[in-house]
C-alpha cells in the first residue's frame, strides 16, 4: 500500500468522523473542517490512482481498480452537488462509504490480471457503469438520510439528525437530480456490457440480472415521479434499494476476479 | 484609576410596573446622557433602556470613588422620572470593577437576559452604546469595555450552542417547517381560524419568505379582518380542501369542538397537490385536525404540545449551554482587567525605565571621556553592555508591576526610585 493511498483513506475516516459528530450536535465548523477534509481527500485520491495508472493499474483494469476509481467519482460527484448547497449530513454518508470502498479495491486480494480479455467496448462498459453507480453512490446517501429525517418528523421528534441534516425537500431533490443524470450513464453501460458479453459470448449470469433489476428500479424512480407525482419516502426507498443492487453486482466482479 | 460602575434594574430585580417607571423613551436617552455626563463624579457614561433592564453603565472620573457616582447616578435616576427613591429601592442592583465588567459582558453574551441567548439585547447594547459614543459621553475605558462585550458575545454565539434552537412556539414553527422545506421562499401558508398564535406564527413565516398568505374562516368577517392583519388573501371556508391543496404550509387554530380536517380529506388532498409535502400545525384545543392525517405520506403534522415541547426542550439546551458561556465570560472578564491594570502603571513604568535609562548612558558617557577615543570596537560593547544590564535588572520589576496588586507595588517603585521628584527638577 502506497502513502498517498493510506492518506486518502485517513482523510476520508477523518471527514466521517467529523462529519458524523456534526450530525449528533458537536460544533457547527466541524462541518467546515470535514468538507475540507473531503476535498483534501479527493485530491489525493485522485494522485494515487494516477500513480497506480502510470504503474500500469489503470481504472478499468481489473475490477478492484474500478472499486476504487468509483469511489473517487463518487466523492467528486458529493462535493458537485454540495458546491451550492449545505449538505454535510450526505457527506456523512458518502465520506464513510466511499472509504469503505477504497478499503475493499486495495486490500482485496489482486486477481490474475492475464484472465482479463477486456476490448474497447469492455473497457467503455466498466468506465460508463462506474460513473453511473458513483452518481448513484449519492442519490442513495442522500435518500438514505431522507428516510432518517423523514421517520423522526413524522414522529415529531427533532433530533440532533433532524436540525442538523438538510431539510426533506433538500435531500429529495439531490437524490432526484443524481438518479436523472446517472440513469442515461447506467442505461449506456448496460448497452455496453450486453454488446460486450455478446462479443466474448458469455452465458447470462445471476449479476446481469441483478443490474436489469437496478436499472429497472432507478426507472420506476423516475418514471413514477413525472407521472404518478412519487416522490419523498416510496422514491427515496426505491433509489436505495437500486444502489444496493448495484453494489450486489459489483460484489459479483470482486469476487470473480478474486478467483 | 477610573474604575468601570453598573446601576439599574432588570426583569431579575423589578416587576414590569417598576421597570417602566424607570424607562427612558429614545428621545429622553441623549439629554439624560448629557445630565449624567455633567455629574462630577461621571467621567463616561452609557443608558441602556429596554423593556427588560434599565442600566446606567458608567465610569468614575479620575480615581473619583465609586461610591460617590452610585449615589450621585442614583439621584439622577429618581430625579429625572420625577420618582421618590422609595419606589426603586430594593430594585435597583450596582456593580463596581470586576463584578461591573463581567455583568456588561454578561448581558452583551445574553446570559442575563429573560430568554437565554436570544439575540435582540446584542442589538440594543450596540445601538445604545452608538447613541452614547455619537454624543461624546463614553471615552476610552467604558468604550473599551463595551466593545470587548460585543466580542464577547460573539465569542459566545460561536463557540456555545446557547442561541440555537427556536425558544417560543412561532419560531418553532418556522423552524419546523424549514426543515422539510428548506427556504420558504415561495411557498403558501393558509391560516385557518383567527386565533392570535396564528397571526404570529403567519407573520414569522412571511418574513422568512414564505410569498403569500391565504386566510379562510366559516366568518367571512372574521377571515376579512385577519388578512388585513397579516396582509393575506381571504378566501371561503367551502373553498377550505382546494386551498389545503395549494397550501404548503397550513396553521390552524379555529374554535370548533370538533376536527375540521379529517384523514380522508387529507388524503384527497394529497392525491390533488401530487404528493407534494404539507406541513400542518395545529395550535387549536381541542385540537381541529385529527392525529390520523400525520399517517398520510407526505403529511407532516404538529400540535400545540408537540410545538411547546421544542420550546422547553430547546430552552433547556440554551441554560446547558450558558454554563460554557461563562466560562467564555469568566476569562474574558479576567482578561479585561488584567488590561485595565496595566493601564494604571503605565506611567510608572515608564518612569522607571527612563530613570535607569538614563543613569546607564550617564555612567557610560562618563566611562568612555576617560577610555579616550578608540577604534577597535570596545564602545560599542560598553553600551551593549549598560543595555543589557538594564534590561535585566528592569524585568522582574516590570512583570511585578503588570501582575496582581500591580497598585501599592507602583506607589512603592514612584517612591523608592523617585519617580514623582525626577519629574520636579
Amino acid at each position: 500500500m502506497t502513502p498517498l493511498f493510506w492518506a486518502a483513506a485517513l482523510l476520508y475516516a477523518g471527514a466521517a468522523a467529523l462529519y458524523f459528530g456534526f450530525l449528533v450536535g458537536l460544533p457547527d465548523r466541524l462541518a467546515i473542517w470535514a468538507r475540507g477534509a473531503v476535498a483534501l481527500g479527493f485530491v489525493v485520491n485522485l494522485l494515487e490512482i494516477g500513480a497506480r495508472g502510470v504503474a500500469g493499474l489503470h481504472p478499468v483494469s481489473s475490477a478492484r481498480e474500478t472499486v476504487g476509481f468509483l469511489a473517487w467519482v463518487a466523492v467528486g460527484v458529493f462535493l458537485f452537488m454540495e458546491r451550492k448547497r449545505h449538505l454535510p449530513a450526505v457527506g456523512a454518508v458518502v465520506a464513510p462509504g466511499s472509504l469503505i470502498l477504497l478499503l475493499a479495491a486495495r486490500l482485496s486480494p489482486a486477481g490474475d490480471p492475464s484472465n482479463l480479455a477486456l476490448g474497447v467496448v469492455g473497457r467503455v462498459h466498466i468506465l460508463l457503469a462506474a460513473f453511473g453507480i458513483s452518481v448513484f453512490a449519492v442519490a442513495a446517501a442522500s435518500a438514505i438520510l431522507y428516510l432518517l429525517e423523514e421517520r423522526q418528523l413524522k414522529r415529531r421528534r427533532l433530533t440532533n439528525v433532524v436540525k442538523r441534516g438538510a431539510a426533506l425537500e433538500t435531500l429529495d431533490g439531490v437524490a432526484h437530480r443524481c438518479v436523472q443524470v446517472g440513469f442515461p450513464i447506467f442505461s449506456a453501460a448496460l448497452i455496453a456490457g450486453v454488446v460486450w458479453s455478446a462479443q466474448i459470448a458469455s452465458s447470462l449470469r445471476p449479476e446481469h440480472v441483478i443490474a436489469a433489476v437496478a436499472w429497472a428500479a432507478f426507472a420506476v424512480v423516475l418514471v413514477a415521479r413525472m407521472t404518478a407525482g412519487w416522490r419523498g419516502r416510496r422514491a427515496a426507498a426505491i433509489t436505495v434499494f437500486g444502489f444496493a443492487a448495484t453494489l450486489v453486482v459489483l460484489a459479483f466482479y470482486l469476487v470473480r476476479a478474486v478467483s | 484609576m477610573a474604575e468601570i460602575v453598573v446601576i439599574g434594574m432588570s426583569h431579575r430585580t423589578a416587576p414590569l410596573e417598576v421597570r417602566e417607571k424607570l424607562a427612558f423613551t429614545d428621545d429622553a436617552v441623549e439629554p439624560a446622557l448629557r445630565e449624567l455626563g455633567a455629574l462630577p463624579s461621571v467621567g463616561e457614561a452609557m443608558l441602556l433602556s429596554t423593556c427588560n433592564r434599565v442600566e446606567v453603565y458608567a465610569a468614575t472620573r479620575g480615581a473619583g470613588p465609586a461610591a460617590t457616582l452610585l449615589a450621585d447616578v442614583r439621584q439622577f435616576l429618581v430625579a429625572s422620572h420625577r420618582a421618590e427613591l422609595a419606589t426603586f429601592a430594593g430594585h435597583l442592583y450596582d456593580h463596581v470593577g470586576p463584578a461591573a465588567v463581567k455583568h456588561v459582558f454578561r448581558v452583551a453574551s445574553s446570559l442575563d437576559s429573560l430568554v437565554v441567548g436570544e439575540p435582540q439585547i446584542l442589538g440594543q447594547m450596540k445601538s445604545a452604546y452608538g447613541i452614547a459614543a455619537q454624543a461624546g459621553a463614553v471615552g476610552p475605558l467604558l468604550g473599551r469595555c463595551l466593545e470587548r462585550a460585543f466580542g464577547v458575545a460573539k465569542r459566545v454565539r460561536s463557540e456555545t450552542a446557547i442561541a440555537r434552537g427556536a425558544a417560543n412556539v412561532s419560531s418553532v414553527a418556522v423552524q419546523l417547517a424549514q426543515r422539510v422545506f428548506g427556504d420558504l421562499d415561495g411557498k403558501t401558508v393558509l391560516v385557518i381560524g383567527a386565533g392570535k398564535m396564528s397571526d404570529l406564527a403567519a407573520r414569522h413565516l412571511v418574513d422568512d419568505g414564505a410569498a403569500r398568505i391565504l386566510v379562510t374562516n366559516r366568518s367571512p368577517e372574521r377571515a376579512e379582518a385577519l388578512a388585513r392583519r397579516v396582509a393575506g388573501e381571504a378566501r371561503p371556508w367551502a373553498d377550505l380542501e382546494k386551498l389545503l391543496a395549494a397550501a404548503d404550509v397550513v396553521i390552524s387554530s379555529t374554535g370548533s369542538t370538533e376536527p375540521i380536517i379529517g384523514k380522508a380529506l387529507m388524503k384527497g388532498v394529497m392525491k390533488a397537490r401530487k404528493h407534494q409535502p404539507i406541513f400542518l400545525m395545529d395550535i387549536a384545543v381541542p385540537r381541529d385536525i385529527e392525529p390520523a392525517c400525520g399517517d398520510v405520506d407526505g403529511v407532516y403534522l404538529f400540535d400545540i404540545d408537540d410545538l411547546e415541547r421544542v420550546v422547553v426542550e430547546n430552552r433547556q439546551g440554551r441554560e446547558r449551554e450558558s454554563q460554557s458561556a461563562e466560562l467564555i465570560v469568566e476569562a474574558e472578564t479576567r482578561q479585561f482587567l488584567s488590561w485595565h491594570r496595566s493601564q494604571g502603571v503605565v506611567p510608572t513604568i515608564k518612569g522607571l525605565r527612563e530613570r535607569f535609562q538614563t543613569v546607564a548612558q550617564a555612567e557610560v558617557q562618563k566611562t568612555l571621556a576617560t577610555l579616550g577615543p578608540r577604534a577597535d570596537g570596545s564602545e560599542k560593547a560598553v553600551r551593549q553592555l549598560a543595555d543589557s544590564i538594564v534590561a535585566k535588572l528592569l524585568h522582574a520589576p516590570m512583570m511585578a508591576l503588570k501582575g496582581e496588586d500591580a497598585d501599592a507595588l507602583a506607589a512603592a517603585v514612584e517612591k523608592l526610585f523617585d519617580l514623582n521628584g525626577r519629574e520636579q527638577k
